[in-house]
């Protein structure tokens, strides 16, 4: 297929995606004959049969990791497709089902068969099976298991050179941070072009490994922890922003402006911002002094561009409250703005997470998510804050869990769609053992549909001294 | 990849073809014959490679192009390099795909043909690629140089591994976990529609301009600001914003916050040392760099708001003058001249004396735009600075004077149009006699009277003698008219020929005048020899007998 045309595909798959949801979803409910299932039915087959006119084209819809891919082209939705987007996720994952492939025009009867096997395949012990069993009458339409995707798409080396450059990027970018917080202090020129690039590398792998380079957050052990906390900020902003439907451009923005919005600590006296015990009422006075200061300090770089505008618009606002709390005061009416309200969450989240020179024993992730649920609406954004939980997910890289079969061990990448099932790195086993080199995929299910392992408790990595880094950073590679 | 003597040799083409391709994007809008030229033969070279080929790959070297492992392009200079060009912003492999649209060839040319060394680009060509976000043109970048510390992964990977606690207590971790807390569902699937909707309609809201927003932080800063230093930063930041909004941002944005900073000058709550730093901020708006920035969006062909432009005078002092006579030089479209005008006529209004240097510019024609705004104000006062330009070398500019001077209508404004009757450059001389006769006063007539009668009045061209009756004409009553008659009545040994052009435009005169009186001496000649005189008469006949 001509390359013009795979672009106007990829245009209107967003579209025919979302309405495959919507066919599922009635079918869900209604009966197959029912006017509702008919009518999503008819509008879905009047937008994927004009692409299919030609006996040559093909429609090869599949779901790489959490993201849909139409003729290899990842699909991108709009905030509106994000619940039936998914929910299809979710409903290929109970069936083990990779992706579908669809070589001609499909009419009503075929549809019916397909919604037939589809439901019915969610309660049996092979759902696969069952779905490509039940639509072998179709001739135009085959689903495809994951498995071959994963044969197709990923193999083992390939994975290890993306863990590479993973922490290379990472790495990148802290290297990036302490340099330039460095010349912010003794007044050298900054050079944002390579801020972008570094952040343009930052994005592409949320976009495509978006679980790795969150894992590499989730590493608090490091001495420096203002340049790491900056890197991971614009991490979780960006994979925030992927999640809220951002375009390409606005996250490389988003980005940014999170690497930059702690810039006003290089005002903070080196004795304040490492000071070995908890900081008293005049530190603080001090510390809440450097959203003021970072705005101050970006906004004196040579020339104002777009960038530096938003940049020191977030490093104002990040520590104000949803409830116009926080610092620094400000006189009503002021709402922070969206990228803000990102950063702000993302900051907290991190911080909390984190060990500092003062506070040793950082929170748990997942206490650090109900303590950020918590405070919808008066710290956070109400929404976005639900958001933000749904992506960091339940059990957040990092966590310790013990399985139902007594094995435990550590979350090493989380699963967007089913939270609570996330791939865990297997520590001890149900003997009590240490082990090393198991990863667990908690989704996965046994011959009679029944999950292999699921997490029955968790606990504090801080606690026991656990070094989250052996694990992530050089057990995975 | 394999790669025959054909394969190279259409890749060392098309490296030569990109090279000539950044030269004529260069020099060639896009709606140029030969830009779509250059573009439609790079494609037809694509389109012919990848008949046969899926991709074309190019690794980059600091002097060197590769295609395979033969070299297709070498250049050990500094200049016009394009193995440089792309290495040294760590690009190391370009890839072309079949299926490679027009579209994004040409926006790949684009980004090549930039000149990165004198346009203000903000990005480098890799980011320009990425944001292209190219289906059929990928590209390899080494991220190396981006490193601030060499080895710096090394070193932290290094650093983690040494401070990893010598005993974890993972089998402590793993019995104390029996009796840990359950696992709390989070809820994190509970997303409805309506936190959707309040999520898209938060997006909408987010707009792309963001002046105002940081406006607002701005004069958060100005209060919580806690020393004199921080003060001036801050102010320094209204400053920037100031600039950014007029360089980069609509023109009522910049006029929004202007009209703020001045808001906040004048409140009462302000405090005094704020007030002081705004009221000076205020003083941007007259500077020269901003006032050639409003230049230059008058001068574009984009529409101007008049009620933001008004709101934008109001906001002007008198110190914008000379910025704005700066701007008159350098306007290039007369519609943005005329506007500048327009503004300076309205600023000079309440003191003309900033025009006062703006008349010694060297360039005439500031200089005749000058004078021609001192006209337009009307005020006394500015002709005691148009008199000492009265002889100035430019011809164009006393052309103007003499216009100027007719709007005076004083014994001094007189005195210089009488000098110009007889000024070395027709225009000007016509000028003055119709800026004479505008004055409508009776001793101006005589002027033009003893103008026309003098001896060498014979000597001007038919047109400027025309210009001198017709300007006569103004003063219709008996002594005109007998005056006129008196001429045509009178005989002439010497010049004919001049003799009845003065005759012609005197006939022209009576005509203009509509006086029945001169019938009978029109009379007389309108079968003249002359026939021009006759033409003039019956013409002048005409319009006395029937009006028109």
């Amino acid at each position: 297929m001509a390359a013009k045309e795979d672009i106007s595909i990829t245009r209107i798959s967003k579209d025919i995606i979302n309405q495959l949801a919507v066919v599922i979803r009635n079918a869900q409910i209604h009966a197959p004959n029912n006017v509702a299932v008919l009518t999503a039915v008819d509008k879905f087959t009047s937008m994927i049969n004009p692409l299919l006119s030609d006996s040559r084209e093909t429609f090869t819809l599949e779901l790489l990791g959490e993201f849909f891919y139409v003729n290899d082209m990842r699909i991108s939705y709009p905030m509106e497709y994000l619940l039936n987007f998914a929910f299809l996720i979710s409903e290929f994952k109970k069936r083990k089902m990779g992706g579908m492939k669809i070589t001609g025009p499909l009419n009503s009867e075929d549809m019916q068969i397909f919604l037939k096997a589809f439901i019915s395949s969610a309660l049996s012990y092979d759902p696969f099976k069952t779905l490509s069993d039940g639509i072998l009458d179709i001739k135009q339409l085959d689903v495809t298991s994951p498995q071959k995707i994963k044969e197709d798409k990923a193999d083992i080396g390939e994975e290890s050179n993306i863990r590479k450059q993973v922490k290379k990027t990472y790495f990148n970018a802290v290297s990036y941070t302490k340099g330039f917080m460095n010349k912010l202090s003794s007044g050298e020129t900054i050079n944002i072009k390579k801020a972008k690039r570094i952040v343009e590398s930052m994005v592409d792998l949320i976009l495509h490994e978006e679980e790795l380079l969150l894992g590499m957050t989730a590493i608090k052990n490091y001495d420096e922890y203002t340049y790491h906390h900056s890197v991971n900020v614009s991490i979780l902003s960006v994979a925030f922003g992927q999640r809220l439907g951002l375009s390409r451009n606005a996250l490389t923005e988003l980005g940014l402006v999170a690497l930059f919005h702690d810039t006003g600590k290089v005002e903070v006296p080196p004795e304040t911002l490492n000071k070995p015990s908890e900081l008293n009422e005049n530190d603080w006075v001090v510390m809440k002094k450097h959203p003021f200061w970072g705005a101050k300090t970006i906004l004196k770089l040579k020339g104002l561009d777009n960038i530096s505008l938003r940049s020191a618009i977030v490093a104002f606002e990040h520590h104000l409250n949803y409830d116009m709390s926080g610092y620094p005061k400000v006189s009503p009416p002021f709402e922070p703005d969206f990228f803000s309200k990102i950063v702000s969450l993302a900051d907290g989240y991190d911080a909390m997470t984190s060990a500092r020179v003062y506070l040793r024993i950082p929170t748990a992730p997942n206490d650090a998510i109900s303590a950020m649920v918590k405070g919808a609406g008066t710290q956070y954004d109400p929404v976005l804050v639900k958001f933000f939980a749904t992506m960091v997910g339940a059990l957040p890289v990092g966590s310790l869990v013990l399985l139902d079969t007594k094995e435990f061990g550590i979350v090493f990448k989380s699963n967007t769609v089913l939270s609570n099932r996330p791939i865990v790195l297997i520590l001890v086993d149900s003997s009590g053992n240490k082990i090393k080199g198991l990863m667990a995929d908690l989704a996965e299910k046994d011959n009679n549909g029944k999950y292999l392992r699921t997490p029955i408790k968790t606990l504090d990595p801080n606690k026991y001294n656990i070094d989250l880094a052996e694990y992530l950073l050089f057990e995975g590679i | 990849m394999e790669t025959s003597s054909e394969d190279v040799r259409i890749a060392k083409d098309l490296v030569q073809v990109f090279i000539k391709a950044k030269k004529t994007l260069k020099l060639y809008p896009d709606n140029n014959p030969i830009y779509a030229k250059t573009l439609d033969n790079i494609h037809a070279m694509f389109v012919d490679f990848f008949n046969y080929k899926n991709e074309l790959t190019l690794k980059i070297k600091q002097n060197d192009i590769f295609f395979g492992s033969e070299q297709v392009y070498h250049n050990p200079g500094k200049d016009n390099n394009l193995a440089l060009f792309f290495f040294k912003d760590g690009l190391r492999e370009l890839s072309f795909k079949k299926g490679l649209s027009k579209e994004e060839l040409e926006n790949f040319l684009k980004i090549i043909a930039l000149d990165f060394d004198r346009e203000a680009v903000d990005d480098d060509i890799v980011t320009l690629l990425w944001e292209k976000d190219f289906k059929s043109i990928k590209y390899l970048a080494d991220e190396a140089f981006l490193l601030e510390e060499e080895d710096y992964e090394i070193k932290a990977l290094t650093e983690i591994k040494n401070k990893a606690p010598d005993v974890d207590m993972i089998l402590k971790a793993y019995t104390d976990s029996f009796s840990a807390k359950d696992i709390r569902d989070i809820s994190t699937a509970d997303l409805t529609d309506r936190d959707i909707q309040l999520l898209i309609n938060e997006k909408t809201k987010d707009i792309a301009d963001k002046t105002g927003k940081l406006l607002q932080i701005l004069f958060e800063m100005l209060s919580l600001a806690e020393n004199t230093t921080e003060l001036e930063d801050v102010i320094h930041a209204f400053n920037a914003i100031i600039l950014y909004a007029i360089k980069y941002r609509d023109f009522s944005v910049f006029v929004n916050i202007i009209k703020k900073t001045k808001e906040a000058a004048e409140n009462p709550s302000t405090p005094d040392n704020i007030k002081h730093h705004l009221k000076l901020l205020l003083s941007i708006v007259n500077s020269e760099e901003i006032i050639k920035q409003v230049g230059g969006m008058l001068d574009s062909e984009e529409k101007t708001d008049e009620n933001i432009l008004d709101e934008y005078l109001g906001l002007l002092g008198k110190n914008a003058v000379t910025g704005f006579i700066s701007v008159l030089g350098t306007q290039e479209s007369i519609h943005g001249r005329k506007k500048i005008i327009n503004i300076l006529i309205r600023l000079g209004k309440t003191d003309i004396s900033v025009f006062a240097a703006g008349l010694k510019d060297p360039r005439w024609y500031v200089v005749r735009n000058i004078i021609y705004i001192l006209s337009q104000i009307g005020d006394n006062k500015a002709v005691e600075y148009l008199l000492p330009m009265a002889k100035h070398t430019d011809a164009k500019v006393r052309k103007e004077l003499a216009n100027a001077f007719g709007d005076f209508k004083n014994p001094a404004s007189i005195r210089i149009l009488k000098d110009y009757l007889n000024d070395a450059d027709a225009m000007v001389r016509k000028a003055a006699v119709k800026a004479l006769s505008g004055m409508g006063v009776e001793t101006v007539k005589g002027i033009i009277i003893a103008a026309i009668t003098e001896k060498n009045f014979s000597d001007r061209s038919l047109d400027e003698k025309r210009e001198f009756f017709q300007a006569l004409s103004c003063w219709n009553n008996t002594d005109t008219v007998a005056f006129l008659v008196n001429l045509l009545q009178k005989k002439s040994f010497l010049n004919l020929l001049q003799d009845a052009e003065s005759k012609a435009c005197a006939a022209y005169a009576l005509g203009l005048l509509g006086n029945k009186d001169a019938l009978p001496a029109l009379y007389k000649l309108r079968d003249s020899k002359n026939s021009l005189l006759r033409d003039y008469v019956s013409a002048a006949i005409k319009k006395i007998e029937y009006g028109s």
